[in-house]
């Protein structure tokens, strides 16, 4: 379980960045999941709205507004799609059991933010494939109730975005999204998609900037990977337009994504996921931020990270065959 | 056409080193042409890469074998120095390669394994560090040239180990340690424990190919340090990039169903 020791030298060993641990008593991390040790989830329960419009913040040589750095969406993980801070359905665990959830606008809000309702507009027989993975997740009585993450598989498009932090590097010509588990490279020229039966699980893209928002059409995504362990999903047939905004100060950028599949939904769907950028000043956070400082003894302090390979998820998280007894 | 691109052209489909490395010791700088730099004047390693050798089939010279080709291999001297034990584990290793090989269960390849496997990578750069994306495994390797030092505790656990960089001229030296022993360097079983120590040495000698150099060094499993050498081209075909190749669920695609309509 590399990532696991990775985690517990974050956390214990090494020089970490971090000033002090931001512990959020009450508020449970993902179980099984390092983050929970680290102070769990940093659950954002509302956030700014991020204009698209001109960047007047520092730019790269090539004139890209510069964003590169570790990021993190805010609100929670990979649990739950459409309620995100409401934990998995049917969680057994006696942490799920015992947790008061209180009225829903309590939490965060959906990521799907049209339409309205917050819910994705599933065809009847999609809204029945969800639901059935959904009840399965905690009853894994066949293999497909499994979700590929549990075997480090690329958490694909949006799920990327809330599996852990991540790192954005840029180059002319690209942006390089370093995840946990897969990279993925955004081609910032007009070259054609891959041919279209190439399926792949973080999905072919083509981006170009406008002002402060970074542009990306997506093809070929093999969609195997869920949304969320909540069993929702898209087909091999969806298409993606995304921008994510980025404030000017830097600090905080918006995903506002239209995923069309008209194979599974009635109508397309716009998921917003809110983000923001690590600091030097930011508590330790090994499920958000994996930044560790570099050995630079005597000199500047350098974020650095480590071998980004995903082993966590490989044991048997998620399938209680038995509830766990208080 | 330049003087220059027109000598790189010649030297790339040169019948004597198409295919195959210069061999350690000979003078690789034959031919050179205007590389590519960056603002700040270093070399530019940007770009997709790929060597046309048959070096993963076996790090030493071969003979072609069923579903290999022959090989004049890229070791200096020909024989990597296997103490007699790990001569053994060697042999075991070969003759158990249709299973045993790591690459089959598509784990990381592991350095400088990665760099020779026959598959794309790209190099990203910016004056910090060179970013190697695999194509082969979604794997992502860091080569720091920030001036920063091996981290102060190792545990062995990395599999493609930690790479310090800087320059010596226009080469790129970096040094790697700090890996996991769950790596093979080919096809034929070629292996190293967890003291694997490597420094590579990265020029380009052209605009198109780049000479890669690697001592191995590793007292557990050989008697000496020891060289390999291998050229790398640069892929300009039309629109070329990388596919993701996330190889390791393969064999449970039929468990990860997209949901249809019945």
């Amino acid at each position: 379980m590399m990532r696991l020791r990775i985690a517990a030298y974050a956390l214990a060993l090494l020089p970490v960045i971090a000033p002090a641990q931001q512990g959020q008593p009450g508020q449970p991390g993902p179980p099984g999941q390092p983050g929970a040790a680290a102070g769990g989830i940093s659950y954002e329960k509302r956030f700014p709205v991020i204009e698209s419009g001109k960047w007047t913040g520092k730019r790269l040589p090539d004139g890209q507004p510069d964003v590169a750095g570790d990021w993190s969406n805010t609100i929670a993980n990979h649990d739950n799609f459409t309620d995100p801070q409401g934990g998995i359905p049917g969680d057994p665990s006696s942490v799920a059991r015992n947790r008061k959830l209180g009225p829903r606008e309590e939490r965060a809000p959906s990521r799907v933010s049209d339409p309205a309702d917050g819910e994705l507009p599933y065809q009847p027989w999609a809204r029945a494939k969800q639901q059935e993975f959904a009840v399965g997740f905690f009853n894994a009585v066949k293999p497909e109730y499994i979700e590929p993450l549990a075997r480090c598989a690329p958490s694909g498009i949006p799920k990327s975005l809330y599996w852990h932090g991540y790192e954005i590097r840029q180059y002319p010509g690209y942006v390089l999204f370093l995840f946990g588990s897969g990279w993925r490279i955004i081609h910032l020229d007009d070259k054609p998609h891959l041919a279209a039966n190439i399926k792949i699980w973080n999905g072919d893209s083509r981006g170009h900037w406008e002002g402060n928002t970074l542009v990306v059409d997506v093809s070929n995504e093999n969609s195997k990977a869920r949304f969320a362990r909540t069993g929702d999903f898209a087909s091999e047939n969806v298409h993606i337009e995304e921008r994510y905004i980025f404030s000017s100060d830097n600090k905080r950028y918006d995903y506002v994504a239209t995923f069309t599949d008209p194979t599974v939904y009635t109508r397309p769907v716009t998921v917003t996921i809110p983000a923001r950028r690590w600091t030097l000043n930011d508590p330790k956070n090994s499920w958000h931020f994996p930044v560790v400082a570099a050995n630079n003894p005597g000199k500047e302090v350098i974020p650095d990270h480590f071998e980004r390979i995903c082993v966590e998820n490989n044991g048997g998280f998620g399938q209680l065959a038995v509830p766990q007894k208080n | 056409m330049s003087i220059g691109a027109a000598l790189a052209i010649c030297f790339l489909i040169s019948p004597a080193n198409a295919g195959a490395p210069a061999r350690a010791g000979g003078d690789s700088s034959a031919g050179v042409g205007k590389i590519p730099r960056l603002g700040s004047g270093r070399p530019d390693f940007s770009g997709i890469w790929q060597t046309t050798s048959a070096a993963d089939q076996g790090l030493e010279p071969h003979e072609a074998r069923k579903g290999a080709p022959p090989s004049a291999g890229i070791v200096e001297g020909d024989v990597i120095p296997y103490t007699p034990e790990a001569l053994e584990i060697k042999k075991k290793n070969y003759e158990a390669r249709a299973t045993a090989d790591p690459r089959l269960k598509c784990w990381t390849l592991g350095t400088p394994r990665g760099i020779y496997y026959p598959e794309p990578f790209q190099v990203l750069q910016r004056a910090q560090d060179l970013t190697l994306v695999f194509e082969f495994g979604d794997s992502v390797r860091t080569i720091h040239t920030d001036g920063t030092l091996h981290p102060a505790e190792t545990d062995h656990e990395f599999w493609l180990g930690d790479s310090r960089g800087h320059w010596e001229g226009d080469t790129l030296v970096v040094d790697v340690r700090d890996f996991n022993d769950q790596t093979w360097l080919s096809r034929a079983g070629d292996f190293h424990d967890e003291a694997l120590h490597v420094v590579e040495r990265w020029k380009l000698i052209d605009a198109n190919t780049i000479d890669y150099k690697a001592t191995i060094e590793d007292p557990k499993v050989y008697s000496r340090p020891w060289n390999i050498e291998v050229y790398l081209y640069r892929h300009r075909e039309k629109n070329f990039q990388l596919i993701e190749n996330y190889c390791y669920t393969q064999d449970y695609d039929q468990y990860y169903p997209i949901p249809k309509q019945q």
